[in-house]
């Protein structure tokens, strides 16, 4: 049933968001502003567009290389978290396990550990294995990074599954592996993209951890990002620029995933 | 898998397999995580309360020795700055987190419809919380730009005075919250929609048939069903507040002074400065604070829950 104030809401709704994403949009045109324009006393709404910041980008600050390192580091620190994630939150949710709540709930507790307490260790402990700035370092550190929050939330999924469907499967000699992959996994699917989605994006945006731990061979987006402005002066064009190309790989996985996030959320994330 | 052979394996819940039994076996799978929490988790956080009571100094790591709690003596009674960013992070909780309950409750209320191309709408609205709050806070920098920037331009064009924005000591930490609140109100909304859809469409309906409606039927209906929800996202938004640090550092560096000194970027600044000591003393005590809102938090969820089956069971 849709009353009129509910279809009076409804176009308030695309207006409030509309209005709500306006500084994205203000970013995406700096981006395609010359540089003039950028620097003029009063902003201007009417330009030629231009490509030259996005040159910019790549030319000067080396920006490939913070976009194949992020996607390194970020991808592969994903698939490791969610194979460890999913075997944890299985036995936790779903085995009989001695002090599963407890060790779900010490698990948790580590996701709201503050970066900065951390990260000078981190620094120590990369120098004294010599995984300082390197691929594997911030790897290992992006797993340790994303395991909480990707255990409880998958823990939170697999608990919602019904048991019947799983004891058919021992009982008809389905091993744990098999039971895992063939069984649970179809069934959580909402709730496995939306963690993935999850742990994919922290670990893309992180800063902190990069930033102590990476100096230029594994320096990653959001580092490369912050190096613009210590130079000189702040170039907003440039800058916009990487602001639109690190959130082009975010935007598409948001899409993609579209249809499971609110339903995949629904489902775990708030029992 | 780590245990070879577990595909082959049958038979009921208890029944033994190579020797493990199903705890056994639940114990090897959560292995891994665990090693990896306790490795660079727990041992770091161990490193740090170590140093929290030694006198160690960057520059002079030979000098460090143990010294008790003279570092935690220091920050209460000879820091001024530790008292000040305790302050700052009351006031950034305070106004932060309830603006963006507010806000984000609104956005899910509006979003709880069945319109076509709801999707889309739910999906843009998200987006904020997935840029990387390093270049969120360089793009809104160039919005706050005094001269030349967007947002003075529409104040004046609406007839209000210029602001300074991040560059003076009144307006910065504002002009850092508002940020903040942007990027993270839609993931409220996020939280709080999941909720709402969990609603079932039986009460829904109840209540249009008793014409239960707008702040009525949000107060009366849509809050009471949701509050575990609200409860869980409060404690990630407050915790996350009170560890707030990206965009800080991009935008003002805790400037202009001490403006907007808050605990990460404090701890950031004293390791700078080259005590470690000291640093490792604030980041036990920042450490003690979250885990106490945690506890806290996890109480009253506990108690929510116990009262939710009381009530259906009677």
């Amino acid at each position: 049933m849709r009353t009129p104030l509910r279809r009076f809401l409804d176009v308030g709704a695309v207006v409030v968001v509309a209005v709500y994403l306006a500084p994205l949009y203000w970013i995406a045109m700096t981006s395609v502003k010359p540089t003039n324009v950028i620097n003029a006393p009063k902003p201007q709404f009417a330009f030629d567009p231009t490509l030259e910041h996005y040159h910019t980008t790549f030319e000067r600050f080396d920006f490939a290389q913070a976009i194949l390192n992020s996607a390194i580091i970020v991808i592969v620190s994903t698939i490791i978290t969610m194979f460890l994630a999913l075997i944890s939150a299985y036995a936790l949710a779903r085995m009989k396990m001695r002090g599963a709540d407890g060790m779900s709930l010490l698990i948790l507790s580590l996701r709201f550990m503050p970066g900065v307490v951390i990260a000078l260790p981190y620094f120590l402990m990369a120098q004294w294995t010599g995984l300082t700035d390197s691929h594997l370092g911030m790897i290992i550190v992006y797993v340790a990074y994303g395991l909480p929050f990707a255990v409880w939330l998958l823990r939170g999924f697999l608990l919602d599954l019904p048991r019947e469907v799983e004891e058919a499967a021992r009982l008809d000699g389905l091993g744990w592996f098999s039971i895992i992959w063939r069984i649970m996994l179809p069934m959580a699917t909402s709730g496995i993209a939306v963690t993935a989605v999850f742990t994919f994006v922290f670990a893309w945006n992180e800063f902190l951890f990069a930033l102590y731990l990476t100096s230029y061979k594994a320096v990653t987006i959001p580092v490369q990002i912050a190096k613009m402005i210590d130079l000189y002066n702040v170039l907003w064009g440039p800058l916009s620029a990487a602001v639109v190309i690190q959130l082009v790989p975010m935007l598409i996985v948001v899409f993609l995933i579209q249809r499971h996030m609110i339903r995949g959320l629904a489902l775990g994330a708030v029992k | 898998m780590a245990v070879p052979g577990l595909a082959g394996s049958s038979g009921g819940r208890r029944q033994p397999f190579l020797h493990l039994s199903e705890n056994r076996i639940a114990y090897l799978l959560v292995l891994p995580t665990l090693l990896i929490l306790i490795g660079l988790a727990v041992y770091p956080l161990g490193w740090t309360v170590a140093t929290a009571f030694r006198s160690d100094n960057l520059f002079n790591p030979l000098a460090a020795r143990w010294v008790g709690p003279r570092n935690f003596e220091f920050l209460f009674f000879n820091d001024d700055t530790f008292w000040k960013t305790l302050r700052l992070a009351g006031i950034w909780c305070a106004i932060t987190v309830p603006v963006q309950l507010i806000l984000g409750l609104f956005l899910a209320m509006l979003l709880d419809t069945t319109m076509r191309g709801i999707g889309i709408l739910r999906t843009l609205i998200v987006i904020p919380v997935f840029i990387t709050p390093v270049a969120l806070g360089l793009s809104w920098r160039a919005m706050f730009e005094p001269i030349g920037g967007l947002l003075n331009y529409l104040l004046q064009g609406v007839g209000l005075e210029k602001s300074l924005w991040h560059t003076h000591p009144d307006t910065a930490l504002l002009s850092v919250m508002i940020v903040d609140i942007w990027q993270w109100t839609p993931f409220v909304t996020l939280i709080l929609l999941a909720g709402m859809q969990g609603i079932s469409p039986e009460v829904v309906e109840a209540a249009r048939l008793d014409r239960v409606r707008g702040l009525t039927y949000l107060r009366r209906i849509v809050l009471p069903l949701i509050w575990p929800v609200v409860t869980v996202v409060l404690l990630l938004r407050l915790v996350d507040e009170i560890r707030i640090f990206d965009v800080i550092l991009i935008i003002t560096r805790g400037g202009p002074g001490s403006s907007t000194l808050l605990a990460s970027m404090n701890i950031y600044s004293i390791f700078h400065a080259g005590r470690l000591g000291v640093m490792a003393a604030y980041g036990v005590l920042m450490v003690i604070a979250i885990n106490i809102v945690v506890i806290s938090f996890l109480r009253v969820l506990h108690r929510q829950e116990k009262a939710t089956r009381q009530k259906v069971s009677a």
